[in-house]
């Protein structure tokens, strides 16, 4: 029995989580244009660039924990194989900001400067997996509406002459800069699934994947009690161990 | 070593499915037929459709060199048959050339059609064996496409009028 819940945490972690990163990578840069043909736009360079930052905040968040992930008391195909989700984890964040960015124009470079002051500060600040995980939540889930529901909206042919206007004005105010390329509805579709399936993914990521999903239970219980019950905890522990 | 099987099973899924990906960034398909032709010609089950191939070839012969071009690209639809990119630039060559002078917009669609030819062509030189035609390989077609391109003084030599389309 232990044995088959350790054999399918190991399939869900090297099948499939590098197979939803992948997925994530794959979406993240796909666009439907309005005649309904695609568009894979590879990352640009600056979302490598928050992949990076978001890579050392996922090390400093120790939402992954790298010397449990590679190393030497782990065997080749093991490494291998560990890396290559590692790789995949890189490029599905690159390509989730290339999903919520921006193409091109003013507002591409408002959003990147939005998301690397973000990243910057978070690098100086203290994280658990879990407040991570929602703060990145917020994070793409803002940009996605800002994205797709907002400006799409804004930049939508047609529509009401109220909408128009205030598409008018807001392209007035920004000079003539926003420059937001038409695609079609499936647009905002595939990236609120491709981000969905990112933070999925990230939920799936343990800090330590030999760690068996009971004892991480045991250690965010223990991480409530207060000093009394811990100490007392320590104590068992202790006792039962002499 | 513990779920051996599983790992290797993990790294081949990850790389094909990577490949796959890469791919599909690489050459940029516009529809999901895109998509299934390219995997088609990747793994080498691509076919052209020799029906539509033979209908092509004979209008070409008898001078209806647009419709020969439109059967040829509906027979080739991936543009992937390099046999069928040569016959469509000599179909522009054709149409293109003229006594007095060339049509360049139907000389540089035949260019880009040539050069596909070629690029599909790696190992060595295309030769098509066809009795009606008087330049055999890609590589003539390509330089009798490049010289109908150029300007020169030649351009305004009288004796130009006497000479024979390929």
């Amino acid at each position: 029995m232990r044995d088959d819940a350790a054999r399918r945490r190991t399939a869900s972690r090297v099948i499939l989580l590098p197979l939803v990163f992948l997925t994530v990578a794959l979406l993240g840069g796909m666009r439907v244009t309005p005649d309904r043909a695609f568009v894979f736009l590879p990352p640009p360079l600056i979302t490598l660039v928050m992949a990076a930052l978001l890579a050392s905040l996922f090390l400093r968040g120790r939402l992954v924990r790298l010397d449990a992930w590679l190393g030497s008391r782990h065997g080749v195909l093991v490494n291998v194989s560990h890396a290559l989700t590692l790789i995949a984890l890189f490029f599905a964040s690159a390509q989730a900001f290339n999903s919520v960015l921006p193409e091109q124009g003013l507002l591409h470079w408002m959003f990147a400067f939005f998301f690397l002051w973000t990243l910057w500060n978070d690098q100086f600040s203290a994280f658990d997996p879990r407040r991570l995980l929602r703060s990145l939540g917020v994070l793409f889930g803002t940009a996605f509406v800002l994205k797709h529901m907002i400006m799409a909206g804004l930049s939508a042919p047609g529509g009401s002459w109220t909408r128009r206007l205030a598409g008018m004005v807001f392209e007035g105010l920004s000079l003539g800069t926003l420059d937001v390329p038409a695609v079609a509805p499936a647009t905002g579709y595939i990236s609120f699934f491709t981000l969905a399936l990112y933070v999925i993914g990230l939920a799936l990521v343990a800090p330590t994947p030999d760690e068996p999903g009971e004892v991480r239970l045991l250690l965010h219980e223990a991480s409530r009690l207060g000093p009394t019950e811990r100490r007392a905890l320590r104590e068992a522990l202790e006792e039962e161990r002499s | 070593m513990r779920h051996a099987l599983l790992h290797a099973t993990g790294i081949t899924a990850t790389l094909v499915y990577a490949g796959a990906i890469v791919w599909v960034y690489a050459t940029q398909p516009r529809t999901f037929q895109d998509v299934t032709q390219g995997a088609r010609v990747a793994a080498g089950a691509y076919k052209v459709d020799s029906a539509r191939y033979d209908t092509a070839l004979s209008l070409f012969h008898r001078g209806a060199f647009r419709a020969a071009r439109g059967e040829w690209e509906r027979a080739d639809p991936a543009r992937a048959d390099a046999r069928t990119q040569f016959y469509i630039a000599y179909a522009f060559y054709r149409e293109g050339w003229g006594r007095l002078y060339h049509d360049d917009a139907l000389y540089g669609q035949g260019l880009q059609a040539v050069d596909r030819a070629l690029a599909l062509t790696p190992a060595g030189s295309l030769i098509v064996d066809d009795p009606d035609l008087k330049m055999h390989t890609a590589a003539e077609l390509k330089a009798e496409l490049e010289k109908g391109r150029e300007r020169s003084w030649g351009d305004l030599n009288p004796m130009r009028v006497l000479e024979e389309r390929k």
